[in-house]
């Protein structure tokens, strides 16, 4: 009889214990979640000037936005859960327009004339569905801007294996996306443009002992449609792009410190000759009622094939964007979180430093890449 | 591609190995930082912050919607 009720409890316990975060962005866990949450956060992005030795004509100012984050996420019934989640951008600023030769006839950017200023909102609902070994979810989601508008469907599922050590992941998403350049006295590369973008995800979790779990994850993406910047000059595009991506995740907890290591690297490439290579790492400290994590991120890219400092116009292909140039990026931040009763409160600020030389492939660059900082406030709140 | 036969190399390592882990000690694995995504707002906004200024973008998780800003 006593063996008999410890065998009871055992499985109780297998049961719950298995409830772990197992997977990538949704769910916690084979239920939903516990509690209703609602989130809010704030954000102050700011682009630092360009060089005004770099550029030839108009500001040195770049973009500023305003970001605005709201999110519910909510238990429904014993198997289902619903999230919504909005966001607001403001922006406005300047861009560059075109790479030209200055009189030194060293390359400078002509910068967009007067400050742009958009909006953007951004909504999105997900319901998922939870199993016993497992859940499965489905996302709507649209973008509007003055100029753009984009709707997408993404459908995931997560599976345990028999002994819950290994999950497994797919994902397959959709987006259908309408460009309508606004046209002021600054020419626009074409006046209307369609976008269609398709992905799929695959994604193993595996617990490697009791303070160690690690993932491994692929992606295929391809783009077809417009996928030149109206907003350059000197950009003609190819109208395909499929890229790849393969992912290793690690996370480790160290008993001692009582704090967490946590590493991400990813590795890129696509059909524009583009390579580039990330790796994150984050350190995150407990205290008490609060968390410090500070974190770092090194990026590389190699250029895009038909990519120039100074477009080649002459060939069938061509661009001047910094965004397809060489370089390398290193990002320094640090979060803060602090817990109160049902609130979780978190304060964030981060710098955005970009150098041609960082670049692993040190090849063509670009006068107009960008360095930026941001400062996040945010709260959640329980129930 | 040579570069992606690495990462997977590397990659299928990490897969392997594991022992066997009891499901009541898998408390410390539940922890809020041990999550593969620990914050939606951050996930998300960095996916935006990145993408408008990188060339790369994705392999992070399920893929959303696009937006003007690349």
């Amino acid at each position: 009889m006593a063996v008999k009720r410890v065998s009871k409890s055992l499985r109780a316990l297998s049961k719950s214990a298995a409830l772990i975060p197992l997977y990538s962005s949704y769910a916690s866990a084979d239920a939903p979640p516990a509690f209703t949450e609602l989130g809010l956060r704030f954000t102050k992005y700011k682009e630092a000037k360009i060089d005004s030795e770099k550029v030839i004509y108009g500001s040195t100012d770049r973009y500023d936005i305003d970001v605005t984050q709201a999110n519910l996420i909510t238990p429904i019934g014993r198997n289902w859960s619903f999230t919504l989640d909005v966001q607001h951008d403001a922006m406005s600023g300047a861009s560059p327009w075109f790479v030209g030769t200055n009189a030194y006839s060293q390359p400078g950017v002509i910068m967009s004339g007067a400050s742009i200023s958009d909006n953007r909102t951004e909504v999105a609902a997900t319901t998922r569905y939870y199993f016993d070994n497992g859940n499965s979810g489905i996302k709507l989601s649209r973008s509007e801007e003055d100029d753009y508008a984009s709707k997408s469907i993404t459908i995931d599922s997560s599976f345990n294996s028999s002994d819950n050590l290994r999950t497994y992941s797919v994902a397959l998403s959709r987006s259908n996306d309408e460009i309508k350049p606004t046209q002021g006295k600054v020419p626009t590369g074409f006046k209307f443009g369609r976008k269609n973008t398709e992905s799929v995800w695959l994604a193993i979790s595996q617990i490697i002992n009791r303070t160690i779990i690690t993932k491994f994850g692929l992606s295929y993406t391809q783009r077809r449609g417009q996928l030149s910047d109206p907003y350059k000059l000197l950009d003609m595009r190819p109208n395909a792009r499929n890229s790849s991506t393969v992912n290793v995740s690690y996370r480790q907890y160290f008993n001692s410190k009582n704090a967490s290591l946590r590493l991400d690297y990813r590795y890129y490439s696509d059909t524009w000759d583009i390579r580039a290579q990330t790796l994150t790492a984050e350190w995150y400290q407990n205290f008490k009622f609060a968390a410090v994590v500070p974190y770092l991120r090194y990026y590389s890219q190699t250029e895009a094939q038909f990519f120039n400092t100074i477009a080649e116009t002459e060939q069938a292909y061509f661009s001047d964007d910094y965004r397809l140039s060489s370089f390398g990026a290193i990002t320094t931040g640090i979060r803060t979180e602090y817990d109160f009763k049902k609130w979780k409160f978190e304060l964030q600020a981060e710098r955005y430093k970009t150098d041609p030389a960082w670049s692993i492939s040190k090849g063509k660059d670009s006068p107009a890449i960008v360095d930026f900082w941001r400062l996040s406030l945010g709260m959640r709140y329980r129930f | 591609m040579i570069h992606h036969l690495k990462v997977i190399l590397v990659g299928s390592i990490f897969l392997t190995g594991c022992s066997s882990v009891a499901p009541w000690d898998r408390g410390i694995l539940s922890r809020e930082e041990m999550a593969w995504d620990l914050n939606k707002h951050e996930t998300s906004l960095q996916g935006h912050m990145y993408s408008s200024k990188e060339a790369a973008s994705g392999g992070v998780g399920p893929a959303g919607g696009g937006c003007g800003c690349n």
